[in-house]
């Protein structure tokens, strides 16, 4: 690893598992050597199959000073999904462990990648010679899958370079000080939870608390673990909050200096009853996008309220609105926004991803001389505060978890009677959004309906299967003749949806 | 009808408008974990707390939740119990 980071101590919130710091680099190192031991090279790639406790950062780690890069898998997705994951990175070796499902690992088993074992953390750590890490500053690092897991996968590769850049820019924009005992409730195989929530701090000598992502007994009793624990700096989802609010005492051991809220709209209602609940001003929505490394801007001015939308300031970054969100020429004249006016959201920052993964085209879409268009719409006021207003990108905020329409369209189009497919987003008082979609099939008996629903629990993970179906004759088409979600949204809204429950009782 | 045993139909209705759309049983088991037995995802929990100070003015602010009075049907009947007579 390189020379001046080095990692706090790490623990995992309900085994009570720990490791120093001096521990972790014996680890780091065994971990390391048994890799090169069984072929791994600087260049190649490595699935890491769980997360969310010890032996991923030790592995991590490990795998990074091989000079390897490392893509953390979603161990819910399906192992079509897992396969085409594969077959786009073709890694040399996958990490599993006893959580991950036996049919992820025989998948990656048939396209000849090679399984490996976690860590074995249980062994005595010995001391071994220091390694000289072989990884380079531009060498890959990570690859975090956002969409197209069913059909052409957008991974976003981030170098070291990248990623210590990101780290030293929130360093000099937040300090350190605040995050000596950080908790991660949130999942290590996306940016938020493991570039900032974790690696941040803890590369930084800070302590790590590592917990199963979004437990919701877990957060049933946030604020007596934040007592018991001594936390100083969380960071979440809003619908992580539900729960906590509802059901769990407010902390009172005075220890948390911090909290960060994003992947998701913060209403200002939902942030005033965080910041009560805490005790602290310092609730933060932090705005983030994997392709920047995650955090690029939050509230951590001085004096602001909770507000719908705001933002605040750029943490390492320039922020700029547009008023067009074309790569080819962003900054034709005239193109910047007026202050205050709503426009595309633009953003330059040393944390930029170095490309999609083998889309160098996708990859020119949306970057363009060092600006890289975000797919968000904003603005920035009188103040110089940015405000978030919308989301141009296709996606679905299912808690915090997105799920992209396209990939569930992409499922549904291979299934033989489908002949047009929609997703689209539903309210959901649980998640904030639910994933629906409208149909069109050449049969429509209850027996097709069934092999449908067979059909998407075999192509796509759980959290992504649309948990509400409108079967219709056509899909409606909006002013242009072009289907549009909004528009079959509307659409469906005064439709009758599929009775999913009573249909799969009838054939079970 | 008890008013036991319409909390009981009442809740088994709500938990079915709630429940995982694959959940083959016909018969939701009264003494099976909500989670463990498949039924509802652990975020539908939160759906459940919404639906008990909606429909019996639980206050869980107050008390707090014990994951435990939410672990089963019976237990979540066994709660009302005690708010009904406290």
């Amino acid at each position: 690893m390189f020379a001046d980071l080095t990692c706090g101590a790490l623990s995992e919130l309900e085994s009570g598992r720990s490791c120093s710091s001096q521990e972790i680099a014996m680890r780091v190192a065994a971990g390391a050597a048994r890799l090169r031991a069984r072929g791994l090279q600087r260049g190649d790639r490595l699935f890491i199959l769980y997360g969310n406790n010890l032996e991923f950062f030790v592995d991590l780690l490990a795998a990074w000073n091989v000079g390897a890069s490392v893509v953390p898998v979603d161990n819910r997705l399906t192992p079509f999904e897992v396969e085409n994951l594969a077959r786009t990175v073709t890694p040399k070796f996958a990490l599993t462990d006893a959580t991950v499902p036996t049919a992820l690992g025989d998948a990656l088993v048939a396209l000849g990648v090679e399984l490996l074992g976690s860590s074995d953390l249980a062994a005595d750590a010995v001391p071994s010679a220091n390694a000289f890490c072989a990884a380079r500053l531009d060498d890959e690092a990570l690859i975090l899958f956002t969409s197209g897991t069913t059909g052409v996968p957008k991974g976003v590769v981030h170098t070291h370079r990248s990623l210590r850049a990101r780290w030293l820019c929130l360093r000099q924009s937040l300090g350190i000080d605040c995050f000596r005992r950080t908790l991660c409730l949130l999942p290590t195989h996306f940016g938020h939870g493991l570039i900032c929530n974790s690696l941040f701090p803890w590369l930084f000598g800070q302590d790590l608390i590592i917990a199963p992502p979004f437990s919701p007994y877990l957060l049933m009793r946030l604020g007596p673990i934040v007592d018991e624990q001594k936390i100083t700096f969380l960071s979440s989802v809003p619908s992580m909050w539900g729960l906590s609010l509802k059901g769990s005492k407010p902390p009172q051991g005075n220890t948390l200096q911090r909290i960060h809220c994003g992947s998701a709209p913060l209403s200002a209602h939902l942030w005033g009853q965080i910041q009560q609940w805490s005790g602290i001003r310092a609730v933060y929505n932090a705005y983030g996008i994997t392709e920047t490394g995650s955090w690029v801007a939050g509230t951590s001015i001085e004096d602001f309220e909770p507000e719908d939308g705001l933002v605040g300031v750029p943490w390492g970054a320039v922020i700029k609105i547009l008023k067009n969100a074309d790569p080819q020429t962003p900054f034709a004249d005239g193109a910047e926004c007026r202050v205050a006016e709503t426009g595309y959201v633009w953003i330059n920052t040393p944390a930029l991803m170095q490309g999609y993964y083998g889309q160098p085209e996708l990859t020119d879409q949306v970057i363009s001389g060092g600006w890289f268009v975000t797919g968000d719409m904003g603005l920035i006021d009188d103040r110089g505060r940015f405000y978030l207003k919308g989301r141009e990108r296709d996606e679905i905020n299912k808690g915090g978890a997105k799920v992209y329409p396209a990939d569930v369209d992409a499922v549904v189009e291979r299934f033989e009677p489908a002949t047009a497919v929609c997703t689209f987003a539903i309210a959901d008082p649980a998640y904030g959004q639910n994933v629906a979609m409208a149909v069109v099939l050449s049969r429509q008996d209850d027996a097709t309906l069934r092999q449908l629903h067979g059909w998407l629990k075999e192509h796509l993970a759980e959290f992504k299967i649309p948990q509400r179906w409108y079967v219709v004759d056509e899909l409606p088409q909006n002013s242009r003749g072009k289907v549009s979600r909004a528009t079959v949204q509307e659409f469906c809204a005064s439709l009758k949806p599929v009775d999913l429950v009573g249909l799969l009782r009838r054939g079970s | 009808m008890t008013d036991k045993e319409r909390s009981r139909q009442e809740l088994v209705d709500f938990l079915r408008t709630i429940q995982r759309p694959d959940y083959s049983h016909a018969v939701i088991d009264e003494e099976s974990g909500l989670v463990e037995s498949g039924l509802i995802d652990s975020l539908a929990l939160l759906q459940i707390v919404t639906y008990l100070e909606q429909a019996y003015g639980v206050d869980f602010s107050e008390r707090g939740i014990d994951p435990e009075d939410l672990r089963s049907v019976n237990s979540i009947l066994d709660l009302i119990a005690r708010e009904a007579a406290s």
